[in-house]
């Protein structure tokens, strides 16, 4: 699970603002990567509008013999699970479990630490760029596995305390409030280690960015230190950081498939690939009902695989030398 | 190596005696204060009197003082004593880990020459085939098997090969049995994704060197240039890559070992931070820990010695 530890590899040279336009058309150009993207789409919009496009109550049982484990049928596309519920219908669900997790994710790791760490760490140097850079290294160092291991384990001992205090303190329901302690605890899990990568890539681009005469003739002028930031440092940060990012997305992603594949994420009856696929995934099993496997974890093989993609299109695209043949 | 270097390693060594301090810490504090009681995992939940579990708190040093219990710790692991397994009793922790973390990292060494083995000649083709249908082709093939998921690929593998096919057994039957060779490839193969990636870039980031031109115009033969002018120099990188992947070696790899049912440390892990078993999750975090530092000084000598043009200490930090 090396989250955007992946990214920072690909050792990308700083690419010019100006060249926006000419990556859209190079990446427009790529059939692979329009293909992915076309397939995230539906991914993103399948998920996002869940209760329009599931055909069933996700979690809605059958007891009947004949109505469990069913094959593909023109009722329930994807079969049904051993429980009688609707496999389309919960894939659906999962695909909308994936994107809140790794838009949690992004937003906290990849933006708040990633981006806002590493501006900071690039841009002021000195003590601030010391102390964030070692904790990043200090993380770096830890065994992600067994460190992700064990702080889920550690919190899921007190969730039922937590889920019910949360419902008494708002308007939520207890089941509600269990499955949203789940998510804040995968996601606390996953942020510790998801946030370094993209820290490195944004610090590097800041320190090279800052000492350009642009931003000096800004600091002369007298403009604060969040408008440099802001203005002058982040729009030549971005593309490096979007691209870090998206070839980070299906560590991110499978980090909860993975958690909840052990029981130590999202647990049934809310839908996530990983708890999807657990209840397909054995030789034996699968020998006698391929379609749980086959359905419940296509959906997910082809968003990671879309995401490596793009990942790599937009890595060749800002590479410019690579460009150059 | 000169005197710059020397100087260079004794800072980056003292350097992380600090940083293993700050990890020892978090983690000891982590582990101890996570809910769960050491005494229910010796005896079995809820079938102890309270007097026993006292016994038992006083015999592990479990009812000092953190701090205590820190120093204690600290002693005993910079003297290579692990601590004791509070999960299987009466063994102590350096019993637990140190065969299983053989068998892992034994496969993991296996597994990584192959990956190499593959990935690199595989991104020596694409980066010279770029331009045409194969370069992508070719990368992308192998990025969908990295997108599977193992929880995904070994059942379907599984009973293709041992149930479908016959051609192996389904359990662990030591190193040198046959039946190793379908986890070793499901270690190898996905990673070759990554490995190809960087050795493509690499390749393309020096393939317009100056350098390579003269070769050319020199009247070498290309394949010559290619190995000898171009890869070489694109070989760089690959220090870094092959450098992080081995801390992973001892950590062995989870889900191979869970479906495969080989007694590595990976599953030993789970089973730890699950029961929790504190010694041994400390245990393997410091290993791991230490290991990642290690590396981290191996690849800059490596570099240091392989390219006299970088400059310790101003690079990488």
């Amino acid at each position: 699970m090396a989250i955007a530890e992946s990214a920072e590899l690909f050792q990308v040279e700083h690419a010019r603002p100006r060249e926006q336009r000419r990556w859209l058309r190079v990446l427009l150009g790529k059939k692979l990567a329009m293909c992915a993207l076309a397939y995230l789409a539906v991914f993103y919009l399948a998920g996002i509008f869940a209760p329009l496009v599931a055909t069933h109550d996700p979690t809605k049982t059958e007891i009947s013999v004949e109505a469990r484990l069913a094959g593909s049928s023109s009722e329930h596309w994807f079969g049904t699970d051993r429980l009688g519920r609707d496999i389309y219908s919960r894939v659906v669900y999962a695909a909308r479990t994936t994107i809140i997790f790794t838009f949690a994710v992004l937003i906290t790791g990849g933006v708040f630490l990633g981006l806002g760490l590493g501006l900071l760490a690039g841009y002021r140097g000195g003590w601030i760029d010391t102390a964030i850079m070692r904790v990043g290294e200090i993380l770096a160092g830890l065994p992600t596995l067994i460190m992700m291991l064990a702080i889920t384990a550690a919190f899921r001992t007190h969730i039922n305390n937590l889920s019910f205090d949360l419902a008494d303190a708002t308007w939520l329901s207890v089941d509600e409030a269990r499955t949203l302690v789940k998510f804040v605890i995968i996601v606390g899990a996953t942020v510790p280690f998801a946030w370094v990568g993209s820290a490195r890539i944004v610090r590097s681009q800041a320190l090279a960015i800052r000492e350009l005469p642009y931003v000096t003739a800004a600091e002369a002028a007298g403009a604060s230190t969040p408008r440099i930031l802001a203005r002058h440092i982040f729009p030549g940060v971005l593309p490096l950081f979007v691209v870090g990012l998206s070839a980070g997305m299906a560590g991110i992603a499978g980090a909860e498939v993975g958690l909840s594949f052990l029981g130590l994420g999202i647990d049934p009856p809310t839908s996530s690939f990983g708890n999807l696929i657990s209840e397909g995934a054995g030789a034996r099993f699968f020998e006698q009902f391929p379609h749980v496997l086959i359905f419940s974890s296509l959906p997910v093989i082809f968003f990671f695989f879309a995401w490596n993609l793009l990942g790599d299109a937009l890595v060749d695209i800002l590479e410019p030398r690579a460009n150059q043949r | 190596m000169g005197p710059g270097l020397t100087g260079y390693l004794i800072r980056r060594v003292l350097w992380a005696v600090p940083v293993l301090f700050i990890i020892s810490v978090a983690v000891f504090w982590i582990v101890r204060a996570a809910p769960g009681d050491p005494v229910d995992s010796i005896l079995g939940r809820d079938f102890y009197s309270e007097e026993q579990a006292e016994q038992l708190r006083d015999k592990y040093g479990y009812s000092d003082p953190l701090p205590v219990q820190y120093w204690k710790w600290l002693k005993n692991f910079s003297q290579g004593d692990l601590g004791i397994s509070t999960r299987h009793r009466d063994f102590t922790a350096n019993e637990i880990i140190l065969p299983k973390m053989r068998i892992s990292a034994t496969l993991g060494i296996i597994a990584l020459v192959i990956t190499f083995g593959l990935g690199i000649p595989v991104g020596i083709y694409a980066a010279l085939a770029r331009g045409t249908i194969l370069d992508p082709l070719m990368i992308s093939t192998w990025l969908m098997i990295d997108a599977i998921p193992y929880f995904v690929m070994i059942p379907v593998i599984q009973w293709l090969l041992a149930i479908k096919l016959g051609l192996i057994g389904l359990g662990y039957e030591g190193l040198t049995s046959p039946n190793i060779i379908v986890p070793i490839l499901l270690l190898s193969l996905p990673a070759v994704a990554g490995v190809a990636r960087i050795m493509r870039a690499s390749i393309l980031s020096v393939i317009d060197e100056d350098y390579v031109r003269t070769a050319r115009s020199k009247g070498l033969r290309e394949s010559t240039v290619i190995f000898t002018h171009v890869a070489r120099n694109a070989m760089l990188p690959m220090i870094t890559v092959i450098g992080l992947s081995l801390p992973g070696l001892a950590g062995g790899s989870l889900f191979v070992e869970l479906f495969f049912g080989i007694p590595g440390i990976a599953r030993e892990s789970l089973d730890a931070v699950l029961a929790p078993d504190f010694d041994v999750i400390l245990a393997l975090t410091m290993i791991s820990s230490i290991l990642f530092v290690v590396a981290n000084i191996l690849i800059d000598i490596a570099y240091a010695i392989i390219d006299p043009r970088v400059r310790l200490g101003e690079a990488r930090g």
